[in-house]
This record gives structure tokens, C-alpha cells and sequence, in this order.
């Protein structure tokens, strides 16, 4: 915290170079949080450049009182639920026009994990609903607590925790089915 | 991946690694839109609304009834309950743009005795620390530089030190970003106890690795004392008193610039390249000095300049005859040793166990501390030899 702190000092005495160390050295998790949480790459990389420029934005007025990772992160989700929102909301339109339901559009993710299994799992997560997956990644990737999460999503520690509880047996379950159609079928294959 | 491995760890390694490309793209972007904000910022002249508020005696009413109103919210918040007193605390200390207090620091270890400081701090970042004898340190953390004045021998060091490991422990600045951190709710209120003729009320909250206790005199609500034990450290303690907040503090307080007529030995340490040879190096130098050929009897930085004029006084040195370039050298190596050790996280465990300990003495350990990642902890001796030891063969 420390070191952001004279990072954010130095910011607003207007290094550039301050600058680009808080990016390198958040960026990447960001990006990965983002990515986790929208599924979609080129939105991610859309949400954190947004994220950072609403924070140069309003630098001036910014005071780091937790760790700056937390509250990078905490912006990450919050635009990333107004985006899925907004998605949700013309998929909706979308249907109602067409008056049939939009076909499941592959993950661009997915073709950047290398693992079968994982490229499951990635697959398994973005069916979850939004807010169970929110609830995994923000705790598993974001570092976040149950309380903090509560706090953001607006509901209690219990709901937080029933949606983790929910995400992770339903995500098992996802695997455990593909595992037993997978060893359904290399039965048949040896017999 | 095994089967048994658990969906929370297989979720952990959904990693999309993103190319650089896309990185440097995002940055291009934001650092536009800085580029944006800096024109606006210099191209126009943002209109003076508090003097236009001001002016109109109107609104100039209602600005004041407003303030009124939010001063009277705010009191009568602190006085409804102990948690809000606590929480009015925190606020002040998170919002204070300076800070003055005492400071008692006891160790167990008895080669090292109390240490007794007055702390003055100032926004951003500067720190300026004087023990009961007159040494004075002066930090400018925004900078990474600092002086430390020791008017009885009229002398004192500039230094720089670059990637400096950030550790609460070794850190005064930490130690006051920690105090001002506090979290806003208490884990434990403890009540009323008398300390010092005064009746107070305490609170008890924990972070990271430190146990705060902060105690508030219910009567006026201002914080009185705080006092914080350290998981790390079993034994010590600090206790902070005197609190003053917001009080004018004049920059010539934290100024670097030494004063007049004092000799000047300015060091430079690079934290990344420093290893445990410089503080071998140290301890060798220090056994030559020494009539005794013993090592230092502190690793107190703070500690170490008066116990080292109370030496010269007691003849403990040698005469010396080193020239001025030796002289320079030695204030580097001895400043590169303490450095070393000042760096190492809390993690290390580190511990100095070299007073009254003779150069040479093979079965004496004189230091050890665990080096990151590693299990065993390695173990400097009397003879500067180094041996790697399991943490139950430590010296007790």
C-alpha cells in the first residue's frame, strides 16, 4: 500500500512514468479478472481501459484508504455487471424481435486455454448465472471476501456464500457429467 | 491436473494471458486521455465557485447553515456510542494532514533498550523522528531520501536508498500508514479502565500483524493512547501518546538540508544488490575497530550512534589510522550491513545475537535469519563462517 500511495502521489504531481508502473504492475490481473468475469476478451481489454481512464479522470479527487488493487478490482466488477446488464438487455430485445431464443456463441476465451479439462471448466462457467460466477471469480481471482462482495452486489454474506456454494457444485457437477459421457464413450470405443 | 484437485484451484488457473499488443494499446489509450485532461486542465481556468458562493449573501446563509447542520450531525454522532467514538478516531487519523506523538518501544531482547521517540509526520510522506538525546531522522518517503542529524558530534548522512523493501516493521513511515488505516470498526470494545489518572475507553482491533489497542477519553473524545503488540514479535511493544492532529508543522522540520557547519558522510545503497556479505563485512569491520575485537552490541539503527559515542567515551575503539578515502569506504560498508538487515522482511525472522561476542569465535552464532523461500535458516558465527541450520537447531 506504501508503495501505491507514493505511486498515486507521484500521479497526481503528474508523472507519466508513475503512471505506468500501477498500470504494469495491475493490468494483467485486471485484465484476467475481467476476462473471467464477461468471458469475452475484447470486452474485458474495453472495461479496463475504461476502468483507468474514469481513474485518471477523477485522480484529483481520488484517496486511497484500502489497497488500490481492491478498489481497481471493485471497478472491474461493477463495469462488468453494467455490461452484462446492457447485454442481457439486447439479447432480450433481440430475441423478442426475432421471437426465437439466440444461439450459444463460442467463448472467444476459450481458445486461449490450452487444458481440455479447463476449457470445460471455462465453458461450465459461463453458463453459471451471472451473479454465481461474479460471486467465484471476484473470491478466487479478484482476492475479494465474502463481506466485501456482499457489500457490492448489495445482499447478505449468507446469499454470497449460498452463491458461491451453488457456482461450485454446479461447475462440479458440469465436469463430473462431461468426465462420465467421456468414459461412456471410451467404453464403447473398446468394446 | 488430478481428478481430486479441487474446482476452487482448477478455477484459480482460468488464466487468459493477454498479448502485449493489447496491453500497450489500453495504456496508449489512457495515457491520451491523460494528455486530454492535461489541455483542459491548462487551457481553461476552472471558475472560483466557492468565492462565487461566497459573495452572494444568500447562499452564503445557507452554506453556513448547511455546515452548521453537518457539524451538529457529526457531534452528535461521536457522543452517541462508543463505536461512533471509535470510528471518529479512525476518520481523524486517515484525514489528518499531521501528526505529532511520543513513542515507547520495548523489546524483549535486552541488548536492545527501550526506545523512546518523538514522531512528527506530514502529507505525503515525510517523517522526522527525534530520541530523547537529540538524534534526529528525517524521511522523505515521496522521495526515498533522508538525513539523520546527530548534533553531538555535529555530523550527519544523507541517504537514498532505492527499492527499498516496504515492511511495517522495519518502516516508520508503515508504522504511521498503519496507524492511519485502522479499520473503521473495532473487533472488541473493551470498556472503561483507568491509565495515567485518566479514565479511558478501549478498543481493540487487529491487522496484519499488529494487535492495536486504542484508547479515547470518552469525556472529550480525543484519542489518548494506543498501544500495539506485534504477533511477529512476542514481547514488544509500543505505546504512542501525546496525540496532536492537524497542528501547524513548518517544512524546515522535515527539511533535508543539513544544518551549517556539520561534516557531511553521504551513502548510497541499492536494496536489490545488498546480500548478507555486506553485513559480513560489517561485522568484520566493526571486530576491527573494537580494542576487544567484539561486534556491534545492537542492530538498532536508531540505538546504534549513542551506544556507539557512549563506546568512544568508555575507550572501547582503537585509535584508528585510516585515511579519509578508508573513512568514506567504511561509512558505505557500514551502512550497506545495517541496510541489509533493515531490509530483510519480517518473515526472516531475523535475530542479532553478537554483543560481547569476540571475532573468531567459531561456536558463537552472531546472527541468523531465514532468506525468502527457503527452510532453513542461515546462521552467521563468531568466525564469520556461515552454515545453513534447521529451524530446531537454532540457537535458543
Amino acid at each position: 500500500m506504501f508503495e501505491d500511495k507514493i505511486l498515486l502521489w507521484k500521479f497526481k504531481c503528474g508523472s507519466r512514468d508513475a503512471f505506468r508502473l500501477i498500470y504494469d504492475k495491475y493490468a494483467g490481473d485486471l485484465l484476467n479478472l475481467a476476462a473471467n468475469l464477461l468471458a469475452d476478451k475484447n470486452q474485458a481489454e474495453d472495461v479496463v481501459q475504461d476502468v483507468f481512464i474514469s481513474f485518471v479522470e477523477s485522480i484529483e479527487k481520488f484517496r486511497l484508504t484500502g489497497s488500490l488493487k481492491g478498489y481497481l478490482a471493485t471497478c472491474i466488477a461493477n463495469r462488468s455487471r453494467d455490461y452484462m446488464r446492457k447485454k442481457k438487455r439486447e439479447q432480450i430485445a433481440a430475441e423478442n424481435r426475432s421471437g426465437r431464443t439466440t444461439p450459444g456463441v463460442k467463448n472467444p476465451l476459450q481458445s486461449a486455454i490450452n487444458s481440455e479439462e479447463l476449457l470445460k471448466l471455462s465453458h461450465a462457467l459461463t453458463e453459471l448465472p451471472y451473479e454465481q460466477r461474479e460471486t467465484l471469480v471476484l473470491h478466487l481471482h479478484g482476492g475479494m471476501r465474502f463481506r466485501q462482495i456482499a457489500g457490492m452486489q448489495n445482499v447478505s454474506i449468507k446469499t454470497v456464500q449460498s452463491r458461491y456454494r451453488y457456482g461450485l457444485e454446479k461447475l462440479r457437477s458440469a465436469l463430473n457429467g462431461e468426465v462420465k459421457k467421456w468414459d461412456q464413450r471410451k467404453i464403447l470405443k473398446i468394446r | 491436473m488430478g481428478p481430486a484437485e479441487n474446482i476452487e484451484n482448477k478455477i484459480k488457473k482460468l488464466r487468459y494471458e493477454t498479448n502485449a499488443e493489447a496491453h500497450r494499446k489500453i495504456l496508449d489509450n489512457v495515457i491520451q486521455a491523460i494528455d486530454k485532461r492535461e489541455e483542459q486542465k491548462t487551457g481553461t481556468t476552472a471558475p472560483d465557485i466557492w468565492r462565487t458562493i461566497m459573495k452572494n449573501p444568500i447562499i452564503k446563509l445557507a452554506v453556513a447553515a448547511a455546515i452548521i447542520i453537518l457539524v451538529y450531525a457529526g457531534i452528535s454522532q461521536i457522543s452517541g456510542n462508543g463505536a461512533n467514538v471509535y470510528a471518529g478516531i479512525v476518520e481523524q487519523l486517515a484525514n489528518a494532514r499531521t501528526m505529532t506523538y511520543s513513542i515507547l518501544t520495548r523489546t524483549p531482547v535486552e541488548s536492545m533498550p527501550t526506545l523512546r521517540l518523538e514522531m512528527a509526520f506530514k502529507e505525503p510522506g515525510h517523517i522526522r523522528t527525534t530520541t530523547a538525546d537529540g538524534y534526529i531522522n528525517i524521511i522523505d518517503w515521496t522521495q526515498n531520501r533522508g538525513i539523520s542529524i546527530w548534533p553531538p558530534e555535529r555530523q550527519y548522512i544523507d541517504f537514498e536508498s532505492i527499492n527499498t523493501e516496504h515492511d511495517p516493521a522495519k518502516n516508520s513511515f508503515l508504522v504511521v500508514e498503519e496507524l492511519r488505516t485502522l479499520p473503521s470498526r473495532a473487533d472488541e470494545v473493551l470498556g472503561e479502565k483507568e491509565i495515567d489518572g485518566r479514565v479511558l475507553q478501549g478498543f481493540r482491533v487487529a491487522k496484519n500483524d499488529m494487535v492495536n489497542t486504542v484508547w479515547i477519553d470518552p469525556q472529550t473524545d480525543q484519542l489518548v493512547r494506543v498501544e500495539i503488540k506485534y504477533t511477529n514479535a512476542p514481547g514488544m511493544n509500543t505505546i504512542m501518546t501525546d496525540f496532536q492532529f492537524d497542528v501547524e508543522l513548518d517544512d524546515s522540520l522535515f527539511s533535508l538540508t543539513p544544518p551549517a557547519d556539520y561534516t557531511r558522510m553521504e551513502v548510497q545503497a541499492d536494496a536489490s544488490t545488498l546480500t548478507e556479505q555486506d553485513l559480513i563485512e560489517y561485522l568484520r569491520m566493526w571486530s576491527t575497530w573494537t580494542k576487544d575485537t567484539t561486534f556491534p552490541p545492537t542492530f538498532n539503527p536508531l540505538e546504534l550512534p549513542k551506544i556507539t559515542a557512549e563506546m568512544i567515551k568508555q575507550g572501547k575503539f582503537g585509535e584508528g589510522d585510516t585515511s579519509e578515502q578508508d573513512h568514506s569506504s567504511e561509512a558505505m560498508g557500514m551502512y550497506r550491513g545495517i541496510m541489509f538487515v533493515t531490509q530483510l522482511p519480517a518473515e526472516s525472522n531475523w535475530r542479532y545475537a553478537g554483543e560481547n561476542v569476540q571475532f573468531g569465535d567459531a561456536a558463537a552464532p552472531v546472527f541468523w535469519y531465514k532468506p525468502a523461500g527457503s527452510r532453513t535458516y542461515r546462521v552467521i558465527y563468531g568466525d564469520l563462517t556461515v552454515k545453513d541450520v534447521a529451524p530446531e537447531n537454532l540457537p535458543e
